[in-house]
């Protein structure tokens, strides 16, 4: 139902670049915490729907997802989202345990809430920095499942647009893929799109800019 | 005295927003841009510049690869790296080849300051 | 009548709170925590946050409590990433070990920002699962023993590796190995016969086994006549002191053995150590120790002999666990 927005490769290229700094700075937290290197990265993000989303993910792959509400600005909804079976090896690598576990205990989700906070947080931080806008964040949840289940908890009929990132995620050599979700509502895009759009054309017209920075 | 800058970045928009910082305090500097670490490698050759500015995350050769070969190939250029994943690694591996970096997201005035301490050295 | 209600109700919460507002100021800071820090909130209102808690302004707690300022973004630090970031104790007068810490940290005020900051004592719930940890550990340990000699065997040790290295790098600690072979092993079994040189392998384990009075310090068998211990949080001088002590043991037992030059079953053993940035990677460890242990056999056995480079004496020091400063 929802129009997805025809981004330019100007403005696609904006938001690669925040979510690029957002992950740069959250993977620095950990290698902080575990004294190992971190690289984390978005190599891609396209807009989707979240039925499209959930799809693409696939019904059969089980998912950890780590979720944060935002009110105010842009995105209502964020999402980090693994395999399981990656996340096994997240946790691991950043507790340091050895067990091999079946089943994530309670002290391991509160460690993946713990990475999701920091992702997330730095991603929405850099966003909201940007454009100096105002937003007020969740705690986050812990949700484990298909991807219906993650994007989708409550099942509402609605199929609002996502913003979808990949995100690769490198620890002691091992590579990890996941996922980033932002479920935005529709003025939150518009004016999202509009800012990029001032932004850029400054750029253009050679005034440096200030945005981008961070106290 | 207008110089050679060389911005390496696979973002078109952190190119441009270096290269508006740099315009910004030096407006005659002539500014070349590469989007990856061969193709700076590439250009430097071609044109010896007077600073190489290269983002660490970059897909194919990184920056502190192709930072650790223009380093051996033109040991006179100033070589400062970008990045937003300031680690100890990433600085110790910076402090190693001799180079500078900033961190990102990179203000206006941390480009000027750089540039014009680097104007203070020989 | 009912603000001081309310305070009262703050004061009285069995859990840490502090409230700080957007210049990093204490603002608030209830009974909880006057206990555990043995700082009285006469002490700590008004005081900058990180004054009272200098290590946490580069740590993740600071910068949380920034985003929280500047942002409006909440954070939370789980307890098995984090060794109980506040220093809080039980009885404050007798810092033994710190209280685990869940800590979350959330944005307050719309027009005057402030943040709170709430700290739980999870030191129950930690206990809890560490010792289902140690029972999950024990049910693997008994899949991972070797069959003849009743220690780790090769499986368990690749893990436990792999655990200690990262343990070494996140706590900064020196990790030490020791590459243990028995010598003229073959020579051994080709006289005595195997089913002796077995024995012979149970008894010298079982030695070494005792011999390793930390209970942190594993052995394993790593190979047909090849063991291997490791020794977390352990420098280079205590590991050359263990070596010495097992090799002395396996010697002491008088095995003999026609065909050694000694008359007696006797061990070679190399030693290597890890900290910070001395080897990139585990198998450059063990290589270490091999080649250590080669440099032993090379120069007679029976004898112990430290891999050079790595970790110098002159660093040792800050890393010497306590009972080696004797």
């Amino acid at each position: 139902m929802s129009e997805l927005p025809n981004i330019s490769e100007i403005e696609a290229d904006c938001l690669m670049e925040i979510f690029n700094i957002g992950v740069g700075h959250a993977a620095a937290a950990m290698s902080n915490i575990v004294n190992e290197e971190v690289r984390m990265s978005v190599p891609s993000l396209h807009f989707t729907t979240r039925s499209d989303a959930a799809d693409e993910l696939g019904a059969d792959l089980s998912l950890c997802g780590i979720s944060q509400h935002y009110q105010g600005a842009y995105a209502t909804e964020a999402i980090l989202m693994f395999p399981e079976t990656a996340s096994f090896e997240i946790v691991r690598m950043m507790v340091g345990d050895m067990i091999p576990a079946h089943e994530l205990g309670a002290m391991e989700r509160e460690a993946m809430c713990e990475i999701g906070n920091i992702v997330l947080n730095a991603c929405v931080g850099t966003l909201a920095n940007m454009f100096e806008k105002d937003l007020i964040g969740s705690l986050p949840v812990f949700r484990v499942g298909s991807s219906q289940h993650i994007l989708n908890p409550a099942d509402e009929e609605d199929d609002p647009i996502l913003l979808m990132l990949r995100i690769d995620f490198s620890l002691e050599r091992q590579q990890i893929e996941g996922y980033l979700a932002f479920i935005l509502d529709m003025s939150a895009l518009r004016d999202l799109r509009e800012q990029i759009r001032i932004y850029i054309s400054r750029l253009e017209a050679g005034i440096a800019p200030v945005g981008l920075s961070m106290p | 005295m207008s110089r050679q800058i060389l911005i390496v970045d696979d973002s078109r928009l952190s190119r441009m927003i270096s290269r508006q910082y740099v315009l910004s305090l030096h407006s005659d500097w002539q500014i070349a841009e590469a989007a990856t670490g061969e193709q700076a490698i590439e250009m430097a050759a071609v044109n010896p510049p007077y600073l190489i500015l290269l983002d660490v995350n970059m897909p194919g050769m990184g920056g502190l690869e192709a930072a650790a070969v223009l380093r051996k190939s033109h040991p006179d250029t100033h070589i400062v790296l970008l990045t937003a994943n300031v680690q100890n690694s990433v600085q110790a591996a910076a402090e190693q080849l001799g180079i500078g970096f900033l961190s990102k997201p990179i203000i206006e005035a941390q480009i000027h300051a750089m540039l014009n301490k680097l104007e203070q050295t020989p | 009548m009912k603000d001081n209600l309310l305070l009262d109700a703050f004061s009285a919460l069995s859990l840490g709170v502090i409230v700080v507002d957007s210049h990093y100021r204490v603002t608030l800071w209830n009974n909880w925590l006057a206990l555990h820090t043995g700082i009285e909130a006469s002490e700590a209102t008004g005081e900058d946050f990180f004054v009272l808690f200098p290590e946490l302004r580069h740590h993740r707690v600071g910068v949380a409590i920034h985003q929280a300022i500047f942002h409006n973004l909440p954070a939370l630090l789980s307890q098995s990433l984090h060794r109980s970031p506040f220093p809080l104790f039980v009885e404050p007068t007798q810092p033994v070990e710190r209280i685990s810490q869940a800590v979350t940290i959330v944005p307050l005020g719309s027009e005057e920002r402030y943040c709170l900051i709430q700290i739980v004592d999870v030191s129950t719930a930690v206990h809890r699962e560490s010792l289902l940890r140690d029972q999950a550990h024990e049910l693997l340990a008994q899949s991972l023993s070797d069959g003849l000699t009743g220690v780790g065997n090769r499986r368990y040790f690749d893990l436990c590796i792999e655990k200690e290295w990262r343990a070494s790098k996140r706590n900064k600690k020196p990790l030490s190995m020791l590459l243990i072979d028995v010598d003229f092993f073959k020579r051994y079994n080709d006289c005595y016969g195997h089913h002796q040189g077995d024995e012979c392998l149970q008894t010298v384990a079982s030695e070494m086994r005792n011999a390793l009075l930390r209970p942190n310090d594993l052995l394993f068998r790593y190979g047909g006549e090849e063991f291997c211990a490791l020794l977390p949080e352990t420098c280079a001088d205590e590991a050359l002191r263990i070596a010495e002590t097992l090799r002395g043991r396996v010697q002491s037992l008088a095995l003999p053995h026609v065909n050694a030059p000694a008359g007696v079953v006797s061990v070679s053993i190399g030693v290597a150590t890890h900290c910070q940035h001395a080897h990139a990677a585990h198998i450059e460890l063990i290589q270490a120790a091999d080649r250590a242990l080669y440099e032993a056999k090379h120069a007679g056995r029976n004898r112990v002999n430290a891999s050079t480079g790595g970790c110098s004496d002159t660093t040792a020091p800050q890393w010497m666990p306590h009972h080696a400063l004797r």
